[in-house]
């Protein structure tokens, strides 16, 4: 796990996909919705946050990711998660990320998900 | 939002919703800004400023574009307001100021009487926006608390049945890292013996890991170092971080390893003091991993117990292969042998060859050491004398053949003592070698008792060794017992050796008796003495009684 969190964004129509690699604090948590708020203002719809290389997360970066998240209802957008590990998937469902943004176990199954979400609805929880 | 005429006759209900919707927090406009417009929206005023408090403490002033001239150097409370044009109203609710709202330009009395209503309806909301705003950060609290609960209960369940070090150990470092919010941390683990199991850190090294093990860390307590720049821990590594938090991780008084946070991250960037809920949040992780680490020990040495037994039973397996299942019929002898292997398996071997001529080879041997290398070696001696007895011609020779076959073949430096014989029962002439054995008892069938010593070194020992053949004549009835060492050294719980004087005696006083039986109540008298002790070696005895 490297100290600094980096994420790279890939753009399929408009959902903007974040891939996250490193510890999600408040450095990691404001390059995200630094990133995250960029996606938004460039018209994406939709984004999926993929934590696959992502082992931790403290309350700073939970914060930070609700504030992305209440900014992304407040465009009527989606937001969801994918590949989390077993510990920060049960981080999110305590925290109440999980009770606004659908956590999927793979990309693939983020992505037909957030495709199929209407505008303003957040995806079905798996 | 856009400046819209007052409309004074606006009631207040209405009033209240419409500046609750101008208000309605959203995180792309902050809340300050939505007041300010608010307030010029609805008093009609040419501009205006707004200084909030939050958390204890006020926030920069917010003005619209041309109020410069109302923006004070400090907040309201701390100065006299101006006076002037400008119209000082503050915000508050149930006697909580929120803030102060300057408005400029509003010049009638119906204007002030509408900002007037305006401000305790904005005082109203803003104290309502604070009291949600302590609630969602309560929640948020009371969560992250139950977060931490289960965290603990998480890592007990699984580092319950974590073996593997690594990933126990980065469970824990990363669990005490987030849950802590700290910026970086280290966990260093080691075994009993000190050599480290696993070192590890996020963010930058905190722990010399070399020095953890005398690190004068009190056992079982944190040591919070908030000013870790100025006063470095011992064992923690300088200017590596601001702030600190290290625990010992320990098991009965041994020193495992130690757990260290550093940089509690705030929101807006800075570095927080640890607190003493972290360090106890910080204790029970280490404790965790203290019972975790210990629990991998214990499996490591059940595996290890296991290794061993399975070790003996293969090595039993070769031992109970080898020794003769019957003994044989010989015209003129009689035989008995008896072997009680040690739970440790040791090396003892005899055997019996019925040669030409009516002759009878016999032989006892131990080997040194125990388990699987001592059972091999007695399949390698095993192998030698079956190889070699027929090719022979003395029984010097045959020794030195066995000696020469074991430098050759066997896998591992070990030596073996051993009596080998060579009776031929028409004539009671009896041939033997004592290779650094224990000295055979003769019992001559007048009572007498000859002790047949060493004739040489043991086998395999050094490089040119010689032996001497010994001769002597049995007559009939007398009776010869070879032994192993294991039934001397029996010892019992006073850790009393059963002794070569007792040996003899228990011989003597059953001499009479049939080969067999005597054989069987000897080994039950070591097995007496010993009293259900347990014992080292193995206990071998064979006799031969020339009829």
């Amino acid at each position: 796990v490297s100290e600094a969190c980096k994420i790279t964004v890939e753009r399929r129509d408009d959902i903007a996909i974040l891939f996250t690699d490193g510890y999600i604090n408040n450095q990691g948590g404001e390059e995200i919705a630094r990133q995250a708020y960029t996606q938004l203002d460039a018209g994406a719809r939709a984004l999926i946050l993929d934590l696959e290389k992502t082992r931790i997360v403290n309350s700073i970066g939970i914060s930070i990711l609700i504030e992305v998240l209440e900014r992304v209802m407040d465009r009527k957008g989606v937001l969801a998660f994918c590949r989390l590990t077993p510990t920060i998937d049960k981080t999110f469902r305590i925290m109440g990320l999980a009770q606004y943004a659908a956590i999927y176990p793979s990309l693939d199954e983020a992505l037909k998900a957030v495709a199929a979400a209407p505008r303003g609805e957040a995806a079905r929880n798996p | 939002m856009t400046r819209t005429p007052t409309e004074p006759a606006a009631g207040r209900a209405e009033l209240w919703k419409l500046l609750s919707e101008s208000l309605r927090s959203s995180p792309e406009h902050p809340l300050p800004r939505r007041v300010v417009d608010a307030a010029l929206a609805w008093s009609g005023a040419r501009e205006a400023v707004l200084y909030l408090r939050e958390r204890d403490a006020w926030l920069p002033a917010i003005a619209t574009a041309e109020s410069a001239g109302l923006v004070l150097p400090e907040p309201p409370p701390q100065r006299p307001l101006p006076s002037g044009t400008a119209l000082w109203i503050p915000l508050e609710a149930e006697g909580e100021v929120h803030g102060h709202l300057g408005l400029d330009g509003v010049g009638s009395e119906e204007q002030e009487e509408l900002a007037s209503v305006m401000a305790t309806i904005l005082g109203s909301l803003l104290g309502a926006h604070r009291l949600s705003r302590l609630v969602k950060e309560a929640e948020f609290e009371v969560k992250t608390r139950l977060l931490e609960l289960e965290s603990l209960y998480d890592l007990g369940l699984s580092l319950g049945g974590q073996l593997d070090i690594a990933a126990l150990g980065d469970e824990v470092l990363f669990r005490s890292i987030s849950l802590t919010d700290a910026g970086k941390g280290t966990l260093v683990l080691f075994d009993e013996g000190g050599k480290i199991l696993f070192e590890r850190s996020l963010g930058g090294e905190l722990l010399a890991a070399d020095r953890v093990a005398s690190w004068s860390l009190p056992e079982g307590e944190s040591v919070i170092n908030n000013a870790a720049a100025a006063v470095p821990t011992a064992g923690m590594r300088l200017s590596a971080c601001q702030k600190c938090l290290a625990v010992a991780i320990s098991v009965g008084g041994r020193r495992l390893g130690a757990l260290a946070v550093a940089d509690k991250e705030s929101r807006d960037g800075g570095v927080l003091d640890f607190t003493a809920a972290d360090a106890r949040l910080l204790s029970l992780f280490a404790n965790q991993a203290a019972a975790a680490i210990e629990t991998a020990r214990l499996h490591r040495a059940a595996i290890e117990k296991e290794r061993i037994e399975r070790e003996l039973e293969l090595a039993a397996a070769i031992q109970r292969e080898i020794l003769p299942r019957a003994l044989p019929e010989v015209t003129g002898v009689e035989l008995a042998a008896g072997n009680l292997p040690t739970r440790q398996v040791g090396g003892d071997y005899y055997d019996l060859f019925p040669l030409s001529r009516g002759r009878l080879g016999f032989l006892v041997a131990d080997v040194s050491g125990k388990g699987v290398p001592a059972a091999l070696l007695v399949s390698t001696v095993h192998a030698a004398v079956h190889l070699q007895i027929d090719e022979a011609r003395t029984v010097v020779e045959l020794v030195a053949r066995i000696d020469r076959h074991l430098r050759r073949y066997a896998a591992t430096r070990k030596f073996l003592t051993l009596f080998f014989g060579l009776l031929e029962p028409e004539t009671g002439t009896l041939r033997y070698v004592s290779a650094g054995h224990n000295p055979a008892l003769l019992l001559r069938a007048s009572g007498r008792l000859e002790r047949l010593d060493s004739t040489g070194v043991p086998v395999g020992i050094l490089p040119n060794p010689t032996w001497r053949e010994e001769i002597r004549t049995m007559e009939p009835g007398d009776l010869l017992a070879v032994y192993t060492d294991g039934l001397t050294e029996a010892v019992d719980e006073s850790d009393r050796e059963f002794g070569l004087g007792r040996l003899e005696r228990a011989v003597e006083e059953r001499r009479n008796l049939p080969a067999a039986r005597l054989c069987d109540e000897v080994l039950g008298q070591v097995a007496d003495f010993a009293r259900g002790m347990p014992q080292y070696d193995d206990q071998t005895l064979l006799l031969v009684r020339r009829t």
